[in-house]
């Protein structure tokens, strides 16, 4: 168990929103009254102090510094974005009421609410877009340098009015707007002196339902009510704490002895969560993280023997039973993979089913008959060649993933020796060193597969030293020219045509083999009500939630 | 010839210098063997980066520099008394400290002296009635406790007495969503206190139990306890009186090395009843390669090992005036 806290207190790394693709025409829309929600069990009652486990405790509050999982769960209830999104993935209005992008797809114009205020009574303006998007997120954010390079420029033609310009079009970046992904900051407060350092990094003013007031390191959050929210009624909750604590077990327990309400991103483990949801009074979803879609993989380097012979690649392939790994390793959690692509993108048609398929009943003996044909001959005891199998170190089911696919491949005539270490050592090794030969790994597919995907497999993402990126390095001109022209592709039928023949060539040629998609579980008291409003889940500004007495 | 108590103390701190000096040098060194760095670790968790984000990470943290550059950077700073910035919490490593170290001595200051003081009185009964009833049943519970994982016995505390009985909070340091004040707070926090305390005294209570039992056993052999009897001084008066004071000495000793030992052990407990310490703080930023951090929290450990030794050495000569302070 103590291992576990170990692996698990580093449990990690969430991403971004997940995108769909804007259909064609995104004219603007008229804003609905209210964002859309699912239908509320009950009329909402007033007040209450919500608690929730956060884990791990964030590094910052700076939620325009750091996209790390954590962070978000908190800052999200102070910072609004300028959009929000419904379970269809479809943007909604946020901060911005409405929204027109040009034909060309080079210019989107936003039209802003008009009487939000920041916590500090000053009001929020298209100078604080401006602010935020160009000065801050396109400069300093992890993946807005990314998301907003096609960005040039962002005119005010008033205080309501914001007009993105961009060099090309860059429709994924629609998707990339909520109070996650995107933070709305005050201008007056942050453009004095330089943003990465700011002393307001852990003491944010946003626009959002809940005021930061404390945050007592080691221990929790407070957010009180705003109690001149833009929207009027809410939030119905008096206050926030989040709590950290480092144990799992621990943490099981006071969802249990109902000291805390809410825990999301796995915060209790599966393990737990099977004991737990027995109870009367708990209740658990894995929906919410719809913007997130996870893969769990096994990355191969395809620059050293064995594996960069494609056949041995697809062998191990072969030898994984996805099925029994989701039921018997993560507990039921999950879906066998098919590809790059996660199936949450069937939705806007990215998705697609018709690839090489490797999940088959007779895996073993087809990798048997591709490691003869890649002429890696048995020798003394059955072995064909020995690997050393790394482990990824966020959580204790990795390493029984890993004992697993050791048994597996020893099967098919690979000795396998497993070999864990933490995470600095372990992303080192995999994204600066290069020093292995295959591991197993787990990659969100993010808000598009722009953002997401192409980072996996593009030429232009074998970046040493970055973490997360092509570290595998294979990739062909043929699969970064289908990217390329997916990143610029305004016509959504084109686009998922491309993506499909990018899918293909990827499993084909089997760089990472796609084991499941992971589902990732938020465990909550059910006097909770109302928290479950977009696919963003617990990344929302939860001014619709609310407990019952 | 004995000095004053005040020169001893003086040259005492100073000795101490080089020995802390090493200490941080050390440590430094120690962690640069540990492949990976801070800014691996927050490109990590945030799930993505671009190369440029990672290269100003880099350039901000100072990580850019040679190693000597870092160390001898590092060392001018504490000289004077600076202990540097944590980049990852976005705040002064002294700030960070500070606040966690008075949880941490609260939860250790408590354990050390409910495990001493009855880990005394349990290994003088044992001793007392060496091979009767009282001494195999303490005996037999003191080896138990020992031998129970620390955080194993947390945990069977907290299903207990938290989710089965419901008489003690299952983590924190003071229910958070109540805030009290005054004196509600000192009451809150105590409650909270509970079951920590309990999980990490049944280990060191084991620890002083055994000692001073042995202890006891082998100043009954004594001279002095001779001539106390044949003055014909009670048993108990010789146990309370005469053997009580000498028998001390080794579990003093033994609970100022612990002292140190305590800021680390804690680390369990802390991770399981969340209690808001330094070692939980400690583990966390080796996980995160917080550098500063992880050397600021070395360096206070340092300190206060070397202090809480030097108190034990200025009991000792009050305890038995034979020992001088030289």
């Amino acid at each position: 168990m103590l291992i576990r806290k170990i692996q698990k207190f580093l449990t990690l790394v969430f991403t971004v929103g997940l995108a769909v693709l804007p259909t064609q025409q995104v004219s603007a829309q008229a804003a609905p009254k209210a964002p859309p929600k699912a239908a509320p069990a009950a009329t909402p009652q007033q007040g209450g102090t919500l608690v929730m486990v956060v884990q791990p405790e964030p590094p910052t509050l700076a939620s325009f510094l750091s996209t790390a999982g954590p962070v978000g769960q908190v800052a999200t209830k102070v910072y609004e974005g300028l959009l929000e999104y419904d379970f269809k993935l479809a943007p909604q209005p946020g901060l911005a009421k409405s929204w027109t992008v040009s034909p060309d797809g080079k210019t989107i114009t936003f039209k802003l609410q008009e009487n939000v205020t920041f916590h500090d009574g000053k009001p929020f303006t298209s100078a604080d877009v401006k602010f935020t998007v160009f000065d801050v997120l396109k400069k300093s954010h992890p993946r807005g340098i990314n998301t907003f390079r096609a960005l040039e420029s962002i005119e005010t033609p008033d205080q309501y009015t914001a007009v993105f310009k961009m060099s090309e079009p860059a429709p994924y970046m629609l998707m990339a707007l909520s109070g996650y992904e995107s933070p709305m900051l005050p201008k007056h407060i942050f453009e004095a002196g330089d943003v990465t350092k700011h002393p307001n990094a852990d003491r944010p003013i946003g626009t959002g339902p809940f005021k930061f007031v404390e945050w007592q390191k080691g221990q929790f959050m407070r957010f009180d009510k705003n109690p001149s929210y833009w929207k009027k009624g809410r939030p119905y909750l008096d206050r926030i704490v989040a709590r950290f604590i480092a144990d799992g077990s621990t943490r099981a327990a006071v969802l249990e002895t109902q000291e805390a309400h809410i825990a999301g991103f796995n915060a209790v483990l599966p393990v737990d969560v099977r004991r737990l949801e027995k109870l009367s009074h708990i209740g658990m979803t894995t929906r919410g993280y719809e913007m997130q879609s996870p893969i769990v993989e096994l990355d191969f380097n395809t620059r050293t023997k064995p594996f960069d012979d494609v056949k041995v690649r697809q062998a191990v392939a072969y030898a994984i039973d996805r099925k029994f790994v989701v039921d018997n390793i993560w507990f039921g959690f999950g879906r066998p993979a098919t590809g790059p692509i996660n199936s949450n993108f069937k939705a806007n048609g990215l998705y697609t089913a018709d690839v090489k398929k490797y999940n088959v009943p007779n895996g073993i003996e087809m990798a048997n008959k591709l490691l003869d044909e890649a002429g890696y001959k048995r020798g003394a005891g059955g072995v064909r060649f020995e690997i050393t199998h790394d482990i990824t170190p966020y959580g204790e089911e990795w390493r029984r993933f890993g004992e697993y696919v050791a048994q597996q491949l020893g099967k098919i005539g690979i000795k396998v020796t497993l070999r864990q270490e933490d995470v600095p050592a372990w992303l080192r090794r995999i994204y600066t060193n290069y020093d292995y030969q295959l591991t197993n790994n787990w990659i969100q597919t993010l808000a598009d597969p722009v953002i997401g995907v192409h980072r996996l497999y593009h030429s232009g993402s074998i970046r040493q030293g970055t973490v997360f990126v092509n570290g595998t390095r294979w990739s062909t001109p043929e699969t970064d020219n289908l990217m390329n022209q997916a990143a610029v592709e305004m016509n959504s039928k084109n686009r998922a045509r491309i993506y499909h023949d990018l899918q293909k060539r990827i499993v084909d040629a089997s760089p990472i083999v796609f084991v499941h998609e992971l589902d990732f579980v938020t465990v909550h008291n059910k006097k909770v009500e109302n928290f479950l409003v977009s696919p963003l889940g617990l990344y929302s500004a939860f001014d619709q939630a609310w407990l019952q007495k | 010839m004995a000095v004053s108590r005040l020169q001893y103390i003086r040259r005492r701190l100073l000795l101490a210098v080089p020995v802390v000096f090493f200490i941080i040098v050390l440590n430094f060194l120690l962690i640069q063997i540990a492949p990976g760095d801070a800014a691996d670790v927050l490109a990590g968790e945030a799930g993505s980066a671009t190369p440029e984000y990672m290269d100003q990470l880099r350039r901000k943290f100072g990580l850019d520099q040679p190693i000597y550059v870092q160390l001898w950077t590092y060392v001018s700073n504490v000289a004077t008394f600076d202990l540097g910035f944590s980049f990852r919490h976005n705040k002064p490593v002294s700030e960070l400290i500070l606040s966690r170290l008075g949880p941490t001595l609260l939860l250790m200051v408590s354990v050390l002296l409910i495990s001493v003081s009855m880990g005394i009185l349990l290994g003088a009964i044992a001793a007392r009635y060496l091979n009767r009833w009282q001494d195999n049943t303490i005996s037999t519970v003191v080896v138990l406790t020992y031998a129970t994982p620390v955080f194993w016995a947390g945990l069977m505390l907290i299903v207990l007495f938290s989710v089965k009985l419901g008489w003690f909070p299952t983590s924190g340091m003071e229910k958070i969503a109540a805030f009290h004040t005054g004196l509600a707070r000192i009451i809150d926090i105590a409650h909270h206190m509970v079951l920590p305390v309990i999980t990490l005294t049944l280990f060191y209570i084991a620890l002083y139990t055994r000692l001073m039992r042995a202890s006891v056993i082998e100043q009954y052999t004594m001279d002095y306890v001779t001539t106390a009897r044949s003055k014909g001084l009670g048993e108990k008066r010789v146990m309370w009186g005469h053997i009580l004071r000498n028998a001390c000495l080794p579990v003093l000793t033994m609970a100022g090395i612990q002292a140190g030992a305590l800021l680390g052990g804690a680390v369990v407990v802390e991770t399981v009843f969340s209690w808001p310490g330094l070692g939980l703080l400690a583990y966390e930023s080796l996980f995160a390669r917080d550098l500063n951090l992880l050397l600021g929290i070395f360096f206070i450990s340092a300190c206060l090992v070397v202090l809480v030794n030097l108190a034990v050495d200025l009991l000792y000569a009050s305890l038995d005036p034979r020992i001088e302070l030289k």
